[in-house]
């Protein structure tokens, strides 16, 4: 499952992998900016104006009527993020058109709308329709209000924001209540044009005829001189240990642990860490989840996960409220035990063997094919599965116990059952509590 | 072996081996993943029952679940290290009807099946380990009650319904969890896991008849009851328990959900095109392309988690429609007229034709996910409603059918409303 590059203008990528094995056709573009709270809110109101209609589509109906026609089309816009920096996802999905009654003008009418109404939004040409603009402000704004209703997600961001508060990767992926509330339709807009302009893109497409698709795809995009160059993300040393502690209305506590890994996706032991985390809780048969959950019984839910562009290990886990200390201990116990160099020539197959089966069944997947190369787009290096495969095969236990020990306790948060507080940051500034 | 083709131009094939259980296989060419899972037609409801000779059963709620957990229990450890030396994942989950045990992976699957065969057919119970369960599930529990979308429909059930276990969480409750005996366990193993009451699918890049004979090869001899299992449910009256019930929980903003109470009369072929019938006239309340849709998002009524469902099993059905909204009353009050309007007008057969050609598209699509596949092929079978005659019942479907459904299923009479608000604070 490798893709082919080619250049559509200066920072314009298209990556092409031809297939008939899946029975659908699947683009996916990504357009990237450095992660700032302003342009971070901004930009993820458009993956909400965007779906509200075109000068050809001009509402969401027409839109749902146009994909419902093309036999289940789903067109789609997202916000991520990875490090330091936000990406605004666009993405198409259709079903082979061999697959269906009548199929054979189906990709280029559906590539041609997919196009249409993702660059030229309803509204008058140099802002959004008024009142889809007012509308979404206030859809972006529940949506932000709205993170506290996944609990285990709203401990993970409100953690994120305390330890990373000096940072941009503490701005959240679809920014901040403060910010949005001065955003302006016309300067949404500009920016919005600058997104699409002279922002790095890349275009994922995997599926059969992708000639078709990339010809098209040239003739629809504009050629452009030049692309705005992202920065590299911060490296934080960690000073001292914090702890903070918020209470909720729950019936359960989330602890969140945040560990600064020093060593992050174009490091030479990289694939150490994955493989580090994955025997400290990246399974079943991780130490975190036998010893916490099989053998204590004080979780239902633990495990740890890696963000490889900013350097983090981060274990979550829901528990009991009054047991939160003996879990603390455990799960730290954990971790020192893989300092340590307690893992056992199992754990270590095991999870070396885990990873890699995950990594080979992403290419099972069209998406999965296209998502795990999104890191090395931000870092500037793509690699193949067979890469990784060879790089996670090759880790030893030693380079494990080298990487583990480099990891550094940065944030302890624990969200506790107990009378909801205002903890909210509703300005979007950055508390320094520290 | 049964053969059949499906809409994407492969080959499933079937067969019921001499000791009852029925297996399918979907060869999948150029795929690296194998998936496998082994179901039993065993779910939360099934709480009282009989097998031939036996005496009327009654167990704890929640026990389908327990088992689901204890089953990767082993004398020295559990099952979890042994499919990960294969580099395999492995899970399961329990829903009303079904328990199902399942592995993914890339390399040495028939070792991963002879695992699951083995694991399924092995159950180490002791007094000790499932005490200890307990608290393992009653933190799943508390992290269930916690989250919003969850609670508000376990509320809407138990005002749907007066008696039907359908009423309960799956899991079951704090205190029929900590009620669950060895005993208990064991009796419902030993009725629900026979082969005759279970499933296995297999899809990946394989040899169908290979697959098959390591099946028969593998699959342990069953020693335990046999024989047709008796389910008894309560009597359920006609009418909903409750028309209203309302709660507070830490959220943004309410949400608010509508349920419909349907007599559960479709069996087989019935039954799936009314889940067809059903899904069309779902997507004209609530989907994308309504009008609806948009009168209420304008209004600012909605939110994007607006959406409708129409849910059946042979024993239950009922309709649900909700979203989160900053005004519950209001929202009520619209969609009441909007309900209202469909159930007197006139369908149009240009919105059924485009539904069609959507529900078309995306049932070819729904072939490109293994787990899907083949847990609704299970589902099905278990359930016997013919799905590969979906495409065929759905070209079928008339405006005039979607329009009788509507009319004579959203009744006002059987509905009950849901809402959750958010807690008040100090602040």
């Amino acid at each position: 499952m490798k893709f082919t590059q080619r250049e559509l203008g200066k920072g314009v990528r298209l990556h092409l992998c031809e297939t008939d094995k899946f029975k659908s056709l699947t683009c996916k573009v990504f357009i990237r900016q450095d992660l700032e709270a302003k342009d971070a809110t901004s930009a993820a109101l458009l993956p909400l104006l965007l779906r509200r209609g075109s000068q050809k589509f001009p509402s969401t109906l027409h839109i749902a009527r146009e994909l419902e026609n093309l036999y289940a089309a789903e067109f789609g816009a997202d916000i991520l993020k990875i490090g330091e920096q936000q990406i605004l996802e666009l993405y198409l999905q259709m079903v082979d058109p061999s697959l269906v009654p009548q199929g054979e003008k189906l990709l280029d009418r559906g590539l041609r709308a997919f196009w249409e109404i993702f660059t030229e939004p309803q509204g008058p040409g140099d802002r959004f329709l008024d009142a889809y603009f007012e509308q979404e402000k206030n859809t972006l704004e529940q949506d932000l209000k709205g993170l506290v209703n996944d609990k285990p997600f709203y401990a993970l961001a409100r953690f994120v924001a305390l330890m990373c508060a000096q940072e941009p990767f503490g701005i959240y992926k679809s920014g901040d209540l403060g910010n949005l509330k001065h955003l302006e339709n016309k300067e949404v807009y500009e920016h919005y044009e600058t997104l699409m302009g002279e922002h790095p893109t890349d275009i994922f497409c995997v599926g059969p005829n992708l000639e078709d698709v990339a010809s098209l795809f040239a003739s629809l995009i504009p050629k452009r001189a030049h692309t705005i160059e992202l920065r590299e993300p911060k490296k934080v040393q960690v000073n001292e240990e914090r702890f903070f502690e918020e209470t909720m209305d729950l019936n359960q506590a989330i602890v969140v642990m945040g560990y600064r890994t020093n060593c992050s996706y174009r490091d030479n032991d990289y694939y150490a860490l994955l493989v580090g985390n994955g025997i400290l809780g990246g399974f079943a048969h991780s130490k975190l989840f036998m010893n916490v959950r099989e053998k204590a019984s004080l979780a239902y839910s633990v495990g740890s996960h890696i963000e490889g562009s900013k350097g983090l290990l981060t274990i979550t886990a829901g528990i009991t409220d009054d047991q939160q200390e003996k879990a603390l201990a455990i799960i730290g116990d954990q971790v020192t035990a893989c300092q340590a160099g307690q893992i056992s020539p199992d754990e270590l197959e095991q999870t070396k063997r885990g990873l890699i089966s995950a990594m080979i069944s992403l290419g099972d997947s069209p998406a999965g094919i296209i998502d795990r190369n999104l890191i090395g787009v931000v870092e500037g290096e793509m690699r193949t599965i067979d890469q990784v495969v060879e790089a996670i095969r090759r880790v030893e236990h030693d380079d494990c116990v080298r990487v583990m020990e480099r990891i550094q306790l940065d944030t302890t948060y624990l969200l506790r059952p107990g009378n909801t507080e205002n903890t909210r940051d509703e300005e979007g500034e950055h508390h320094g509590e520290n | 072996m049964e053969k059949t083709n499906t809409p994407t131009g492969e080959t499933l094939y079937r067969k019921d081996l001499p000791n009852g259980l029925t297996c399918f296989i979907l060869p999948k060419p150029q795929f690296l993943r194998t998936y496998g899972v082994l179901s039993t037609h065993y779910g939360s409801l099934d709480s009282r029952f009989r097998v031939p000779g036996g005496e009327v059963r009654n167990v704890p709620s929640g026990i389908a679940h327990f088992l689901e957990h204890k089953l990767f229990e082993e004398e020295d450890g559990n099952v979890f290290g042994r499919f990960a030396t294969w580099g395999a994942s492995v899970n399961a989950f329990t829903s009303y009807t079904q328990t199902s045990y399942l592995f993914s992976t890339t390399e040495n699957w028939q070792e991963c099946l002879a695992l699951l065969m083995d694991f399924v057919n092995s159950p180490y119970l002791t007094r000790d380990n499932v005490e200890k369960e307990k608290g393992i599930i009653i933190q799943e529990l508390q992290m269930y009650a916690d989250h919003p979308s969850h609670r508000i429909h376990t509320l809407l059930l138990e005002n749907l319904y007066h008696e039907h276990p359908v009423r309960l969480d799956i899991g079951g409750t704090v205190d029929s969890v900590e009620e669950i005996t060895v005993d208990d366990l064991h009796r419902c193993y030993n009725t629900f896991y026979q082969p005759g009451n279970m499933a296995l699918a297999v899809v990946g890049d394989v040899d169908p008849i290979k697959t098959l004979q390591l099946i028969e090869e593998n699959y342990p001899d069953w020693e335990q009851e046999k024989g047709v299992i008796e389910r008894f449910f309560p009597e359920e009256p006609h009418e909903v328990k409750g028309s209203w019930v309302e709660e507070q929980l830490p959220i943004s903003q309410p949400r608010y959900l509508l349920g419909f109470k349907h007599e559960p009369i479709w069996q087989g072929e019935d039954l799936l095109r009314q889940q067809i019938i059903m899904a069309i006239g779902m997507r004209l309340i609530a989907g994308r392309s309504s009008l609806s849709y948009g009168e209420l998002y304008e209004a600012d009524l909605i939110t994007d988690s607006f959406g409708a469902s129409f849910n059946a099993e042979p024993g239950f059905s009922y309709s649900v429609i909700g979203s989160e909204t900053r005004d519950p009353d209001a929202l009520h009050a619209q969609l009441t007229k909007i309900i209202d309007r469909l159930k007197t007008s006139k369908v149009s057969s240009s919105d059924v034709e485009r539904l069609q050609r959507q529900l078309y598209g995306a049932h070819l699509a729904s072939f490109e996910s293994f787990e899907y596949t083949a847990n609704r092929l299970i589902s099905h079978y278990f359930r016997g409603t013919p799905y590969n005659n979906y495409l065929d019942l759905l070209q079928s479907v008339t405006p005039e059918e979607v329009q009788k459904a509507l009319a004579e299923q959203l009744d006002w009479d059987r509905s009950t409303i849901s809402i959750l608000r958010p807690v008040k604070t100090n602040d």
